[in-house]
């Protein structure tokens, strides 16, 4: 039995290569998993998808002794700690795979488990904007995002918030539309809602205008080193800084501040345009295409980063830099 | 080829440089430079040549300035005798590698003599090729390295004529080799002309302050050809704008397309280039710097 009522996974790739549907996949068991995603990739292989499965190794241990060996050999599994380094890492690979390997193949068919376990708040958050942001990035697109969800496992904010970024949720029921989906937008809008804590006061600060963005470069070198920062990824550091300092000096209010400090196992590095607000579309999420800059540096700063939060109204713009240090810094935390 | 040379602006008296070229461009930039540096500063130019006719050596000169107003200079100083013209042959009679940088000494009192603020010696490849260059370069290397000397010297060596082995110990014999001037040049970037292939070097960095001077020097090379070459094995930073810039270079402003060689892309600009999408972008070839 497929229990897939309503799912009729044949129709949806006659007729609809451009349409892109997202779906969470709530499971209370494996052997619920099994019953909703077996069907499911089996369809897609007999269409001639490209069926791709991006899952734990026990999921994917599972997934092929109920495929069976033909269907499966057929299927490309990617271990789920590969995939899932980051939010924007997984965006631009998904565009990056999409384009060069999946889409000239035919549809996609997707399914994803997500790592939610190990991740701090702010990961959390961000892979929950994640989510909403396919709806964006990949809309009008011939792919089937299935993204599942273990119902018994997971904080239960997951899990509301899943019906929030998925159109439609699916379950050994079948399909439904998801009666708690949100815009988009207005799901983003939603993540940059609460206020970002202010930098502490023993961060290094640095002012900067237009001419001294050579002495603000230097400056970010030597702190971020000294904050433990290996050489080798210093420059795209400084490259991601220097790209947001630009905007603000040719687009912005021309003069900013750039604050630099740890917390935990994280360089965090604030950059402040006091003077003007900046639109945040998606801002940074869709990847720039070759011939419409848009919001390219935005793009580039997002990838060169761990995490980047922007927040920005009346007082002006607060762009939030987080990168991973490989281990404890040496120097002690200023927060007091 | 390093890159190591002081640019004909930059030079003062007591050096003794070396010029090997490869193609007349990057030479007469360089030694035009060189005479009218000289000739507004009250020195007197001796420039010892391989044609028998200064006439001809003057108009060699002249031919290569496209600056109409240098022509004329270059001319009223050859009628004055600042810029003195003095075929190898006659100067020296024959050329003795023992006589003839006394012979030098000599021209250099006289400039001084004259009421000349200095004196700024040239000579061509013909006159070292007639004798054993190095027992020359090495006396001139003391005359020019006297305390309180006011003179300069550029020695003009055609590369063609001679291997890799003899050049070295020419430089070596010399206080360095001279360049061109760069066309732009401030505290964060430097861009220097190429001339085999034509194009640019950049070292330093690219950002807000230095872009326009980047597009200015990418307009005026416009006209140089189909083909421009980018050094960018000295190019420390760029930003996103930058690299725009630098992979549209195939569009020049004259609206005709050219080929665009990237040189010396250093790793991290590879890497701006794959998340920008601007790989393969049509008329620029990208080679990346060797590590």
């Amino acid at each position: 039995m497929n229990g897939l009522q309503g799912y009729t996974p044949g129709t949806e790739t006659k007729g609809e290569r451009g349409i892109l549907l997202h779906r969470a996949l709530m499971y209370g068991s494996e052997h619920d998993f099994a019953d909703v995603a077996v069907p499911y990739l089996r369809e897609g292989v007999k269409a001639g998808d490209a069926v791709v499965v991006i899952t734990s190794g026990a999921r994917t241990a599972l997934l092929r002794e109920r495929l069976g060996a033909e269907p499966a050999a057929r299927i490309e599994f990617i271990g789920q700690s590969d995939w899932f380094k980051g939010p924007m890492q997984a965006l631009a690979d998904y565009y990056d795979r999409t384009h060069r390997d999946w889409w000239p193949r035919g549809r996609l068919r997707l399914l994803t488990e997500p790592v939610w376990t190990g991740r701090t708040p702010l990961e959390v958050q961000e892979w929950k904007r994640h989510e909403a942001i396919l709806n964006v990035a990949f809309a009008g697109t011939p792919s089937t995002f299935v993204c599942a969800y273990d119902t018994s496992a997971l904080d239960p904010h997951i899990i509301v918030d899943a019906a929030h970024t998925h159109p439609e949720l699916v379950d050994i029921e079948g399909v439904r539309v998801s009666e708690h989906f949100v815009d988009p937008a207005e799901f983003y809008a939603g993540c940059n809602a609460p206020p970002l804590i202010p930098p502490p006061a023993g961060a290094a600060r640095r002012a900067f205008a237009s001419g001294e963005l050579p002495g603000l470069r230097a400056f970010l070198s030597t702190e971020s080193m000294r904050h433990g920062l290996p050489e080798g990824r210093v420059l795209p550091f400084v490259l991601a800084v220097n790209e947001v300092a630009t905007n603000i000096i040719r687009r912005g209010g021309g003069t900013g501040a750039v604050w630099l400090w740890t917390e935990g196992d994280e360089l965090i590095c604030d950059v402040a345009d006091p003077g003007r607000p900046m639109e945040d579309h998606f801002l940074g999420y869709l990847r720039p295409r070759p011939h419409q800059p848009g919001s390219a540096a935005m793009w580039a700063v997002r990838l060169l980063c761990h995490i980047v939060e922007i927040r920005s109204g009346d007082n002006g713009v607060l762009v939030r830099m987080h990168l991973k240090l490989p281990r404890p810094p040496r120097t002690p935390d200023h927060r007091p | 080829m390093s890159s190591s040379s002081t640019a004909v602006g930059e030079m003062k008296f007591g050096d003794h440089l070396c010029l090997p070229y490869d193609n007349d461009a990057e030479r007469y930039a360089v030694l035009l430079a060189y005479i009218r540096d000289g000739l507004r500063s009250q020195h007197k130019i001796v420039y010892l040549a391989g044609e028998r006719r200064p006439d001809e050596t003057l108009a060699r000169l002249v031919r290569a300035t496209s600056d109409p107003d240098q022509a004329a200079v270059l001319t009223g100083a050859a009628e004055t005798g600042q810029l003195a013209i003095r075929p190898v042959v006659e100067a020296t009679g024959r050329f003795d590698p023992g006589e003839s940088p006394a012979l030098l000494g000599m021209e250099i009192e006289r400039a001084l003599a004259q009421g000349y603020a200095g004196a700024r010696i040239t000579g061509e490849t013909s006159f070292t090729l007639r004798g054993r260059f190095d027992e020359f370069e090495d006396r001139c290397q003391v005359t020019f390295g006297a305390p309180g000397v006011r003179a300069m010297a550029v020695c003009q060596y055609d590369r063609r004529w001679f291997d890799d082995a003899q050049l070295r110990r020419l430089e070596e014999r010399h206080d360095g080799r001279v360049g061109v001037n760069a066309v732009y040049a401030d505290d964060v970037l430097t861009i220097t002309p190429l001339y085999t292939p034509p194009g640019l070097r950049l070292a330093g960095a690219i950002d807000e302050s230095t872009l326009s001077a980047v597009q200015r020097a990418l307009r005026e090379v416009g006209g140089r050809g189909s083909h421009l070459c980018l050094d960018l094995s000295a190019l420390e930073f760029c930003d996103m704008e930058g690299l725009r810039v630098l992979t549209r270079a195939s569009q020049s402003g004259t609206g005709i397309d050219r080929q665009v060689v990237l040189r010396g892309v250093p790793g991290y600009l590879g890497l701006m280039m794959r998340i920008y999408g601007w790989e393969g972008m049509p008329g620029v070839f990208v080679e990346e710097a060797v590590r």
